[in-house]
């Protein structure tokens, strides 16, 4: 009985994403008359996949526990892209090496946020808010508003489309799943979730709290570099505000995918659900030709509307 | 010197000031004069700022006058420009340059720099309080300006798609207004889908493929800059054929333009508020502190590029700046008078650019 009942809380929350998703979607194709369905989807998949990546970390960090969040991510991101492309300066021999530069710049900018909250002891919320002050400020300094084109091996990746189906979605895909394996089926995963569910409870039981949360807000920010990194070879090079829409995109993935927002509770899947719900509600209202207010007052409504229902599921 | 003095000299003959030599300016060695800026975070505010930058220090070093100081705020926040505003006052500036995060509400903190005896001068982000001065862009007019073209681009008309700016903002209303002004006049183009670029290539790039699958044929794209590279992205990520978009003198753009120009001819028109349109500010303030007598609403012509001058103006146009000018006194006179159109006022300024 407890077991199905675990069950049913940890797989309900991310079927309402993907309902969500499917219901938004055919609001719109009902609409243009059955015109473009399959586009729409091919690019909510395109689109979506950057908010996963980012999504990923976000969620590992949120499941910490109350008061855990990176808010550092879109500097993270602007940085990651800003200095990558920088040094690979368009050429396909440095296509490695820029994405390793990538991952060292998030790893950077992790160690520096978990710094912060531990060393001087300062609240998740405003280390990684401060930080991203700083990193955003080094990105602007680092690379003055300059848009260097991504190599081309790069770009062709990161906006090859196979049958439909983004050549990024389908790498991105595997990197998920495994991220939701970790979660469940190792160590560090099943610590990252006690801890988030009680971190007294997790310390007196061996868990080593701190260097968990460390391994946590530096995997957050790698994935944020990983992001800036395809997402400068998506959008045709890296630019100062790249990284702005993701902040909430990051947050809002995680929650209406179904993950606690008090932490303990994860869902991996809900995340895919969740990004191609948010990228579908903004094509739908688009659509209809809704002016900006009515459109952002319905983005916020349809967005608590279907946290409420997955929220409701749980209890 | 030699051109400065000139161009002081003409700055004296359109206004009509007498005894406004080199004497004149001797008059503002003393005076301190901070740029108050809400945003840094795209191009178009990076290329704005070191236009200030080059500008001001010259001037410093010319012993026009003592400081020009820029200062930017971290959080694009009302409350935190105001303090900063505030700061400024107790620091003693004696003008003070604002391009302010809202047309209103920093009227309380322009109003007491004003009673405290600090000129301001506002750009871009205008402020509405009636002791400041106001450079302004005919936004409205750029909108417009977009469907005049079109109806002589492509009489025969179509389909339209609007990327707009950044939703609840002041330019963003007024360019659009322009825009649809402009839709109704010419009857034969039709605004079939909109959405929000917020300015930024990426969001536009978003924004425009999800909503083009389920558009028809489009003939064009109107645009407010910032956003012409995203859509061109889009649109080939979706495999429809590239339609006219309007650009919006970014590098970027200018740079895809030239490219699909070379490789088949491809046509189109952009245009923008030059970023050292922060220059112009400072002069105006320079000038007020001076004595002169300044209307305190002034218009500047937008940037415009065309298919003829799109080389001259790339190659002008630093790789990931914004196609610029760096504006002189006389200019702005000129063109508030309505005299000099936009691409005899690009000419005109690159002749009298006052400082190198």
């Amino acid at each position: 009985m407890t077991h199905s009942a675990l069950m049913k809380l940890s797989e309900k929350p991310w079927l309402w994403a993907f309902i969500g998703a499917t219901c938004v979607w055919i609001a719109t194709i009902i609409f243009t008359g059955g015109q473009g369905a399959g586009e729409i989807l091919s690019a909510a998949l395109s689109f979506g996949t950057f908010s996963v990546i980012v999504g990923i970390g976000q969620m590992y960090v949120i499941t910490l526990g109350p008061g855990n969040v990176d808010l550092s991510i879109p500097a993270t991101m602007t940085f990651a892209g800003v200095v990558s492309m920088k040094i690979i300066d368009s050429q396909n021999s440095m296509i490695l090496t820029g994405l390793l530069i990538a991952l060292a710049c998030g790893a950077a900018v992790g160690v520096f946020n978990y710094g912060l909250i531990r060393l001087l002891r300062i609240p998740p919320i405003i280390a990684t808010l401060s930080s991203s002050f700083l990193v955003q400020s080094s990105a602007i300094a680092y690379g003055r508003g300059l848009k260097i084109k991504p190599p081309p091996l790069l770009a062709d990746f990161s906006t090859t489309k196979i049958l439909g189906v983004p050549l990024l979605a389908i790498c991105v895909m595997p990197l998920a799943a495994f991220m939701g394996l970790v979660l469940h089926r190792t160590v560090y995963g099943k610590s990252v979730l006690a801890i988030g569910q009680n971190p007294r409870a997790a310390k007196l039981a061996g868990v080593r709290v701190d260097f968990i949360r460390f391994a946590t807000y530096v995997l957050s920010a790698v994935l944020a570099g990983f992001c800036g990194y395809v997402l400068s070879g998506f959008s045709g090079g890296a630019s100062l505000n790249m990284g702005a829409e993701y902040l909430l995109a990051s947050i809002a993935v995680v929650v209406i995918g179904g993950t606690s927002v008090a932490g303990g509770y994860s869902n991996l899947p809900g995340l895919w659900g969740a990004s191609l719900f948010m990228f579908l509600l903004v094509t739908m209202l688009n659509t209809f030709g809704l002016s900006a207010g009515v459109r952002l007052i319905l983005t916020g409504a349809i967005i608590v509307g279907v946290i409420v229902l997955a929220g409701g599921r749980k209890n | 010197m030699k051109t400065l003095s000139l161009s002081a000299l003409l700055v004296g003959a359109t206004l009509g000031v007498t005894a406004f030599g080199p004497a004149a300016l001797a008059d503002t060695s003393g005076k301190r004069i901070a740029l108050s800026n809400n945003y840094a975070g795209n191009s178009w505010r990076q290329a704005m700022l070191k236009s200030w930058d080059k500008n001001g220090k010259a001037a410093v070093a010319a012993g026009i006058v003592a400081a020009a100081d820029p200062f930017t705020t971290s959080e694009n926040q009302v409350t935190e420009q105001a303090a900063q505003i505030q700061n400024m006052i107790l620091q003693g500036y004696d003008a003070i340059v604002v391009n302010a995060a809202s047309p209103d509400a920093l009227n309380g903190a322009v109003k007491e720099a004003c009673d405290a005896g600090i000129t301001v001068v506002s750009f871009d982000g205008i402020v509405t309080e009636p002791c400041a001065w106001r450079i302004a862009v005919n936004f409205k007019q750029m909108g417009k300006e977009q469907l005049i073209y079109l109806a002589d681009k492509v009489p025969a008309g179509g389909n339209l798609l609007e990327i707009r700016g950044l939703a609840g903002v002041f330019v963003d209303d007024e360019i659009s207004a322009g825009i649809h002004e402009g839709a109704k006049e010419n009857s034969q183009f039709k605004i079939v889908g909109s959405v929000h670029g917020d300015w930024a290539q990426d969001v536009s790039q978003k924004a425009v493929a999800g909503i083009l699958p389920s558009l028809p044929e489009i003939a064009a794209v109107v645009t407010q800059g910032g956003d012409g590279y995203g859509a061109a992205q889009a649109f080939k990520a979706a495999g429809r054929p590239t339609p006219l978009i309007i650009m919006g003198n970014r590098q970027d753009e200018l740079q895809w333009w030239k490219e699909q120009k070379d490789a088949n001819g491809y046509e189109t028109m952009s245009v923008s508020i030059a970023p050292g349109v922060s220059t112009l500010a400072f002069w105006v303030a320079q000038q007020v502190l001076d004595g002169a007598e300044v209307p305190k609403d002034l218009t500047v012509p937008f940037l415009r590029v065309d298919q003829h001058d799109l080389e001259e103006k790339l190659g002008g146009t630093e790789k990931g700046g914004v196609a610029n000018i760096e504006y002189s006194l006389e200019d702005a006179k000129k063109s508030n008078l309505g005299h000099v159109g936009p691409r005899n006022y690009f000419r005109l300024a690159r002749n009298f650019v006052i400082l190198p």
